[in-house]
């Protein structure tokens, strides 16, 4: 096993000098099937566990449908109309193999297809989403980095309590705030609501960038925090020190030798930030009253539909899979040596 | 461990603001001037000699009724700490004895656990399994347990294949008592700096989920709770989210100082540093003596 690894590194250090499309494919590809390979067992696991929530629950479609008092041959027909007077691994099979082909169900509560609802939610949840990633990647990455290249110094100081204050903020905390300072103080942007892009990018942009802010305040503290620290690290690599004395120009140290090295880590934390972000997207969409993934989440989960609930967890256990996946390829194209642990 | 953290001036800080938390989460509910569900005709009211924090939208006392939520934020957030504790680092420490089955299947569980939204997740269960912070708290803290997992099976791994444990092997010691003699005494400085970071986790998650008015029956004050109902006055009373988010936020900052300091007084690196800052007092003191009044 060592041996192997060890001979893999040497391929890789070799693409990186001359690097060759064949080299860049293959480590795709060993990339994907590595997260495939763990991603598989997570994918089962995790929909077994969610499915076995309806069970626990007790809670059943009857209810909702008939009202508390209704008698016990109606409560036995809706159920068996639902299919729920199945064994419980017959049940599992006849939901699983629904989700792989795309079906979530219906609805307890109208019957409506779960599938669509959500797809209909997730267009609001992802712009607002995409944008805070954006926005959290650029302003983390500039503090960061201004951070670590002028550290010691105040504005290094200032950049880190600034972040440290951000990073226990809320996501709700920072919703109210900015709705107060740009909704109800100066009247800039709408405090609620949402418009699809179809409508306009102005509009669109002008709903989303409160959400999106909020959500974002997280994400700038890790990856500026991460940065940092990273950057600092690489700084005092022996070969930084032997590019300096080589007298290679402080630039080209930076973006060859010490970003290269540096962005490894906060790369790997957005992926962990993620789900974070999918579950702060709750309370973001309340706050300002986006009708998104998250307030479906809520919704269903305070009328006790279970279907929906089921069916909100496994799009956002396959959206953390897949953003993952992005992180790892990305990792795998920016930093080759943290292809070979894991 | 306790005098090292108190002879920094972070740790000082972080916990004398625990401690006035944790005062706050035993005693508010007696502390509590008034009655915090009792309602009255001023409502919105400004801070005054009888309402230090103003009334609410229904004319209660909002300091009482911040005295009064607090146990529930407390009590929530060290719940999640402490169940993440016993789930991830008790596999954590097996997971190196124990076998490759063993620790195949905890490692799959432990990739599944981190890939599962946990505020979502806490949404539904409480929602599926019964109105109640308790339950969603426990499987919030089995969701958040895989930091725990693999801060202490990264110490143990360190320690189990560190010569002096090879050597008591060697001896004929039991891994039993090499894992309450040598592993534990490594894992417990990550531990504890894992538990101070999940403690202002779970203060977010308990804050978000009261926020949402999930888990908990209506009348009943919680911080989050305050929050939400303050959204709706924002345009009569701008300042009213102030002090519920500044608790917030001043309890989480501190369990976040907390595990910095522990981070940095564990360990070899820490002792030095304990040292080398004694030194340098001792020597500060020892030439004010001398020079009675130098330049410094």
């Amino acid at each position: 096993m060592t041996t192997t690894t060890v001979q893999a590194s040497h391929v890789h250090r070799h693409g990186v000098a001359r690097p060759g499309v064949r080299h860049a494919l293959g480590r795709v590809l060993a990339v994907l099937v590595r997260s495939i390979a763990i991603f598989v067992p997570v994918f089962l696991v995790a929909t077994f566990v969610t499915f076995a929530l309806r069970s626990l629950s007790g809670l059943s479609p009857a209810r909702i449908q008939l009202g508390e008092d209704a008698t016990r041959e109606a409560i036995h027909r809706v159920e068996a109309q639902w299919g729920l007077d199945k064994p419980f691994f017959a049940q599992y099979w006849d939901w699983f193999s629904g989700v792989l082909h795309g079906q979530l169900g219906a609805s307890w509560t109208n019957g409506a297809d779960i599938s669509t609802l959500i797809g209909l939610g997730l267009g609001v949840s992802l712009s607002v989403a995409t944008f805070a990633l954006l926005i959290g990647v650029v302003v983390g990455f500039v503090l960061g980095t201004l951070a670590a290249l002028r550290r010691t110094t105040w504005l290094d100081r200032a950049i880190t309590g600034f972040v440290t204050v951000i990073s226990v903020m809320p996501a709700f905390v920072v919703g109210i705030v900015l709705i107060e300072i740009f909704a109800v103080g100066l009247h800039l942007f709408p405090s609620a609501g949402y418009v699809p892009a179809q409508q306009g990018t102005g509009p669109w942009l002008a709903h989303i960038t409160l959400p999106a802010l909020a959500l974002s305040f997280d994400v700038v503290a890790d990856v500026a925090r991460q940065l940092r620290t990273s950057l600092v690290a690489a700084y005092r690599e022996n070969y930084v020190t032997g590019a300096v004395v080589r007298g290679l120009s402080p630039r080209r140290i930076f973006f060859v030798h010490v970003l290269r090295n540096g962005l490894g880590p906060a790369l790997a934390t957005l992926g962990l930030k993620f789900p974070a972000l999918v579950g702060a997207s709750v309370v973001t969409e309340w706050i300002f009253g986006l009708q998104g993934f998250g307030r479906f989440a809520n919704d269903s989960a305070q009328a006790g539909d279970v279907p929906a609930v089921q069916g909100v967890l496994v799009v956002s256990i396959l959206l953390v899979v897949t953003f993952n996946l992005i992180v790892n390829l990305v990792l795998a194209r920016v930093t080759p040596a943290s292809q070979r642990g894991v | 461990m306790m005098r090292r953290i108190l002879s920094l001036t972070s740790g000082r800080i972080a916990l004398g603001v625990l401690a006035v938390i944790a005062l706050l989460a035993l005693l508010g509910p007696l502390l509590a001037p008034q009655d915090p569900l009792a309602t009255s005709g001023h409502t919105l009211a400004n801070p005054s000699s009888a309402h230090w924090l103003g009334t609410d939208n229904l004319g209660r006392d909002v300091l009482s009724r911040l005295l009064d939520g607090s146990r529930v934020s407390v009590a929530g957030s060290l719940e999640v700490a402490l169940t993440a504790l016993v789930v991830g680092a008790i596999p954590g420490i097996l997971s190196v004895y124990l076998g490759r089955a063993f620790e195949w299947v905890t490692l799959r569980l432990a990739d599944t656990l981190v890939a599962l939204p946990f505020l979502l997740f806490a949404v539904a269960v409480i929602a599926l399994l019964g109105n109640g912070l308790t339950q969603a708290m426990l499987v919030t803290g089995a969701l958040v347990s895989p930091l725990f997992y693999r801060v202490s099976r990264a110490a143990t791994l360190a320690v189990a294949r560190s010569q002096y444990v090879e050597a008591a092997l060697i001896s004929g010691a039991s891994i039993g008592w090499v894992v309450r003699r040598h592993v534990w005494a490594k894992v417990l400085p990550s531990i504890a700096v894992a538990l101070a970071q999940t403690i202002g986790v779970g203060f977010i998650i308990v804050s978000s989920l009261t926020f949402l008015g999930i888990g908990i029956q209506p009348p009943k004050p919680t911080w989050g709770g305050l929050l939400a109902s303050d959204l709706g006055y924002l345009s009569y009373q701008p300042w009213a989210p102030l002090v519920p988010a500044l608790l917030i936020m001043v309890t989480v900052w501190a369990a976040n100082l907390l595990a910095d300091t522990l981070r940095d007084v564990s360990g070899e690196a820490g002792r030095a540093l304990i040292n080398n800052r004694k030194a340098h007092a001792d020597r500060r003191s020892k030439s004010d003596l001398v020079t009675t009044g130098g330049a410094r």
